[in-house]
């Protein structure tokens, strides 16, 4: 039955999800997590949602290539149903891991679900890296409303965080920036080394979100920054239009 | 069974280009390039149409490339294959498996993964030297050979038939010959105890009987060292006399448990795996981390962990290659794989990282592997119930395959099939998601109502599980139910498997079917195994036969315990030798050793590579400050979103102390983890603490020692009102090199202090926060007393006085600490920063408190009335490298009376926070400056060489 819930996808090893769906609930909005067996079961329909987050973690335990095997169950399962959300204007996010599983499946940069043209790839250092990151907003769309002009403060945990694409140039969506706020390719300002800087893609509708960085882990004033918080209140405000 | 294989090359390979650098600085000038090719062996695929539709699992095309011929040409470098034995089940594995079915190809049964290096520029032989170097761990990997022929990639095999052993009439030396035969290594005590129940029972045992025996009173398991010194039962009653009003659960279960808010409780426990990571870092470290994550969701009726530590104790980094004993592993190749297994394991798991500490001490070629864990639990479900007869007893979690066994028949070179008659693991590789996804199904089991108890399955496996658990009613198994990693375990095998990531559920019988269908739900394999009973017996069947049939009290009651010899240990210790500074000008260069000392060294560049953050409840990680790499000495964690009350940990480890006085070191970790709590504005009235001890083999001078830091552990926490509320000892602590020497770990005490905070808010950390406020020295200081420090050991020595504690001391220190708990919980706490002295003295802290916060500092050390009072005088070395732990540094709002805040502790103002970064430090009429840039390069650079 359709809902305003946001769906918060899980699969075996995501470990992000408990403090996402805290995320949108402290937004305003409402959260659902489920299983994407619960989905190839038939237990829970995606056209059911008015959103969808990928969280983070460790989804098949990145087992060959990050999110590899959860991108395989989207593309060979869910190909349909994805679409079928995608052409409602469903907005959907990507955070870390989940933005790996949104490039794995294609459904970011150019929304062609199985047909990717761009991955997230390993660290230039070869490292996990859990930080501190400063970034800005790149090009502007509706989940980045209210954050223009600003630095923003957000958390990373990724080994793998690295823009790749050898095709048409990306949207950028976040950059990582160096101490005068200048987009930043340089270690550890962009712990990725990501060409240009990149921390997000989002796609041509502006619909559609991935982001390395994790908006979930700055939500309170104990997180030491509420900037997330604005990327999920404007999550919400989108479910809704 | 067919097999197919798949080389994969990534167009950008960082992993190949991180090792091609390393191996450069190493001093293989010749290398050019590596490159990396990973081989799929894949068994089962019954057509050429199955393989295409794989493909997209294994490939993608705009970062990867295929083939199903190897791309690398072996006239451009030696290629040399690595991949785990077939013992092993790659980590991929079911992730693999699981992807296939996903694709409709459902003939795939089983893959390994190899990774395939090719080393250009070098030849064969140093190639080779590489691989065995820093590459290949012949514990658990094979070297795949060129010419090897593939039967399966699967372990296989078939068991031994059941054995069984008469003890009777055999006299000392025939016990002690058969007990060595067969690996049992029991003490004789045992062996005679056992021969008597045989003569009462009238019937041989199994192989399993014995097995059980020997495992469950063991020292690991039964810790019969400690019993034998009446050592837990000091400690405990220590707990019980304390009577905090906090405490719910001590020492009886997995784990330790105060009460937290809202009918909540926080948990804790400390864990060692010593012996696996000296021989086996990788997996050794990932199962440290994996086994106490298990202890806090065996907790109760299934904790939830919140945060994790990893603590290393090895030789150090930087010794020859020449100067490491025959059979111990180089300490960076263990300090790097370390590393590399708690990235893999815990981040994972999602668990924050709370605590990263690397230290060397000369007595660790066995080193020392800590890990800790904390959980968070509803009060209802902290206490365990007794299983009732009738109960089932699940098995969830992996499988359960020939790991950790004694005796067990190692494996050769591997796959090919010649030589292998059966598969062993003596360490295993961990498998998180198979952790994870129990961390996800226990809760929710759990409240449910569907546990009655559950545990951990670790040393011991099923035997030790479901022998505790079933102690008091009896439990019946059968074996052939509990699912195998391969066919060729027999019954004592599976009984005793440490087989990694699998828990024992006590399941009423009437919730089956619901926690069946919720734990396939989340992807967890689960058997029922047998029932508990009301008979007291510990009964298994295997393969028609009653392999295992003993009195539950007997085995549990009927240990020998023989009361320990001791020994008084006269030390020799030696005063320090190294000449005072008489001037501010040689504190520069002294100061540096410190810095780039190992065990003070920044070491971010590890504690970055472990999520701090994740969960979503970290308020301050390990660590902070204006770039984000100070480190803050605390964990702090708000574990329920949206709550303003946390919990608080702190660590203290010290590999030098116990050289000078055990009982002295266990002292000062106590005071210096709980310092760490008060100074960051923990509330002294809810600290429990847990401790973990490594210590020597036991020897009457060791029982000496042990009993003597017991003693005073058990002492000062009554004295202090925390108690120990969990803890872990190891008494293995000894090595012997291939060449017969024999070297002893420093005595080893660690200390975790877990701390309920009510508003975390109010939590200060370390870094200076602004210009011109008061930088006040609390507490006291004895410049001469500069044993065990780090200060004597860049001079290699150690010296003969450790920091003070008197009984005196000890009340000020209360005094100190409830001061500072009443100024944090003002409207207008003065308190702007705060740390505490200890590794590396004053300085050290005044460095890393100037470097989170971009701050300068000016300090005074000039002999002065207040100063003197304090303990504040004599030698400079003393007075900025001797280790007061104890003390605090403050700083304090300029506006502050000072007076009024501190009055009648013992306290002085050391300086004040300046413009700048520098440190300028200032006697009578003499001053220097200390460059930060300069100390930041001392500071960084150590680590980075040991890792990079």
């Amino acid at each position: 039955m359709a809902t305003s819930k946001i769906a918060v996808l899980y699969g075996p090893g995501t470990n992000c999800h408990e403090e996402t769906k805290f995320a949108i609930e402290y937004s305003g909005g409402e959260a659902e997590i489920i299983s994407v067996q619960a989905l190839l079961d038939g237990e829970r329909k995606l056209c059911d949602y008015s959103g969808m987050v990928i969280p983070g973690g460790a989804a098949w335990g990145n087992h060959i290539a990050p999110d590899r095997i959860f991108a395989i169950h989207i593309i060979a399962k869910l190909k349909e149903d994805i679409e079928f959300f995608i052409e409602r204007g469903k907005p959907i996010l990507g955070i870390s891991n989940g933005n790996q599983v949104l490039m794995e499946a294609g459904i970011l940069p150019f929304t062609k679900v199985g047909e990717g043209t761009a991955a997230i790839i390993q660290n230039k250092s070869a490292r996990f890296e859990s930080r501190w990151t400063r970034l800005i907003v790149g090009e502007e769309s509706p989940f980045s409303r209210g954050l223009s002009g600003k630095i923003l403060r957000l958390p990373i945990a990724y080994a793998d965080g690295r823009v790749y694409s050898n095709n048409k140039p990306l949207r950028a969506a976040f950059y990582y920036v160096d101490e005068k706020g200048n987009p930043s390719e340089v270690y550890p300002h962009n712990p990725a080394a990501s060409p240009r800087g990149i921390a997000g893609v989002i796609n041509s509708t502006g619909r559609i979100l991935g982001m390395m960085p994790h908006p979930e882990r700055a939500i309170l004033q104990s997180h030491g920054s509420t900037d997330g918080k604005v990327i999920f209140k404007n999550l919400v405000e989108l479910c809704k239009s | 069974m067919a097999i197919t294989t798949l080389y994969v090359c990534r167009k950008d390979d960082p992993e190949a280009r991180r090792l091609l650098n390393r191996f450069r600085k190493q001093g293989y000038s010749g290398l050019t390039d590596i490159v990396i090719e990973r081989v799929f062996y894949l068994e089962g695929l019954d057509s050429k149409d199955e393989v295409q539709k794989l493909i997209p699992l294994f490939v993608n095309p705009v970062y990867e490339t295929y083939s199903f011929e190897s791309t690398l040409e072996p006239a451009e470098g030696e290629i040399i294959e690595i991949g785990y034995q077939k013992a092993i089940i790659d980590p991929e594995t079911d992730s693999i498996l699981e992807g296939a079915e996903a694709l409709g190809v459902k003939s795939l049964e089983w893959v390994k993964l190899i990774l395939r290096y090719q080393f250009n520029g070098i030849d064969r032989e140093e190639a080779q030297k590489i691989v065995e170097r820093e590459l290949f761990d012949p514990i658990v990997q094979m070297i795949v050979e060129p010419d090897m022929i593939w039967d399966s990639l699967r372990p296989s095999g078939e068991p031994d038939k059941v054995r069984y052993i008469s003890l009777k009439d055999l006299d000392d030396d025939g016990l002690e010959k058969l007990s060595k035969e067969n690996s049992w290594y029991a003490p004789l005590p045992q062996l005679k105890a056992m021969q008597d129940y045989e003569e009462k029972r009238n019937r041989p045992f199994t192989d399993a009987e014995i097995e059980i025996f020997v495992q469950s009173w063991s020292d690991h398991c039964y810790h019969t060292t400690w019993k034998s010194l009446g050592l837990l039962k000091m400690l405990r009653s220590a707990t019980e006399k304390i009577n905090h009003p906090l405490v719910i659960s001590i020492f009886a279960d997995n784990a330790g448990g105060i009460e937290f808010f809202d009918d909540w409780v926080i948990t804790i426990k400390g864990e060692t795996h010593n012996f696996p990571s000296s021989i086996s870092p990788f997996g050794g470290v990932a199962t440290k981390h994996g086994g106490v994550i298990r202890d806090t969701m065996g907790f109760g009726k299934g904790g939830y962990p919140i945060g994790g530590s990893t603590i290393m104790g090895t030789m150090d980094p930087f010794i020859p290659e020449s100067d490491i004993p025959t059979g111990a592993l180089h300490p960076a190749y263990i300090v790097r794989e370390s590393i590399r297994a708690t990235a893999y394991y815990c981040n994972a798991m999602g668990i924050p990282m709370m605590q990263v500490a690397y230290k060397a001490h000369p007595g660790y070629p066995k080193c020392l592997a800590l890990g800790h864990s904390i959980g968070i639990i509803p009060k209802k479900y902290a206490l365990k119930d007794s299983p009732h007869p009738g109960d089932l007893v699940l098995l969830i979690g992996g499988r359960t395959g020939r790991d950790g066994l004694h005796g067990a028949t190692a494996s050769s070179a591997g796959m090919s099939g010649h030589s292998v008659k059966r598969e062993s693991a003596a360490v295993q590789i961990g498998h998180p998601i198979t952790e994870r996804k129990i961390m996800e199904a226990v809760p929710v089991l759990r409240d449910r109502g569907y546990i009655r108890s559950i545990t951990d399955l670790g040393a011991g496996g099923i035997s030790s599980a479901t022998g505790e658990m079933g102690e008091d009613t009896g439990v019946r198994l059968n074996l052939d139910e509990v699912k195998l990693k391969d066919n060729s375990l027999s019954a004592w095998e599976i009984l005793l498997s440490e087989s990694q990531e699998r828990m024992l559920i006590a399941l009423p019988p009437e919730n089956i079917d619901a926690a069946l269908s919720l734990l396939k739900d989340y992807h967890i394999e689960t058997t029922i195994i047998g029932e508990f009973t009301g008979t007291k017996r510990f009964e298994a069947f295997w393969r028609g036969e009653k392999v295992v049939d003993i009195d539950m009290d007997f085995l549990w009651e009927a240990c020998p315990i023989e009361p320990m010899v001791i020994e008084e240990k006269v030390r020799e210790l030696k005063a320090s030798s190294v000449p005072s500074l008489d001037s501010l000008q040689g504190v520069e260069e002294e100061f540096k050793r410190i810095l780039s000392h190992y065990n003070c060294c920044d070491q971010s560049h590890s504690g970055f590579q472990f999520d701090s953050t994740v969960q979503g409840k970290t308020v301050i990680g390990p660590y902070s400050g204006v770039t984000g790499k100070m480190p803050t000495d605390i964990f702090l964690s708000a574990p329920l979103l949206g709550k303003e009350y946390g919990v608080m940990t702190t660590l203290a480890y010290n590999p030098f102390y116990g050289d000078i006085s055990p009982e002295g070191l266990c002292r000062l970790m106590i005071i210096e983890a709980v310092s760490k709590a008060i100074a960051a504005g923990a509330d002294p009235g809810a600290i429990a603490l847990c401790d973990n001890f490594y210590t020597p083999k036991a020897t009457p001078e060791v029982g000496w020692e042990l009993t003597q830091m017991v003693k005073a552990i058990s002492e000062l926490s009554i004295k202090l009102g925390m108690p120990f509320i969990s803890g872990k000892d190891s008494s293995s602590g000894t090595f012997t090199s291939k060449d017969g020497d024999v070297i002893n770990v420093p005595y080893t005490f660690a200390v975790e202090t877990l701390c309920r905070i009510p508003d975390v808010r109010k939590v200060v950390t370390k870094e200076f926060k602004g210009r011109g406020n008061s930088i006040i020295f609390l507490g006291r200081i004895d410049p001469e007393r500069l044993g065990g420090s780090v200060y004597l050991d860049c001079h290699d020595e150690r010296g003969d006085l450790l920091p003070e504690l008197s009984e005196p001391y000890i009340e000020e220190l209360q005094a100190i600490w409830k001061r500072l708990y009443e100024l944090y919980n003002r409207p207008d706490n003065p308190i702007k920063a705060a740390s505490i002295i200890g590794e590396g003295g004053t300085l050290r802290r005044i460095f890393e408190m100037c470097y989170g916060g971009q701050v300068g500092a000016k300090l005074d050390l000039t002999e002065r009335e207040e100063a003197i009072r304090c303990g504040f005088f004599g030698s400079i070395d003393g007075l900025l490298f001797s280790e007061a732990i104890g003390s605090i540094l403050l700083e304090i709002d300029a506006a502050a009376d000072l007076e009024e805040l501190f009055n009648d502790l013992p306290w002085f103002k050391l300086g004040m926070t300046v413009e700048g970064e520098d440190i300028e430090l200032y006697k009578d009429r003499e001053f220097v400056r200390l460059n930060m840039d300069d100390l930041i390069e001392a500071w960084e650079s150590t680590f980075k060489k040991v890792v990079e």
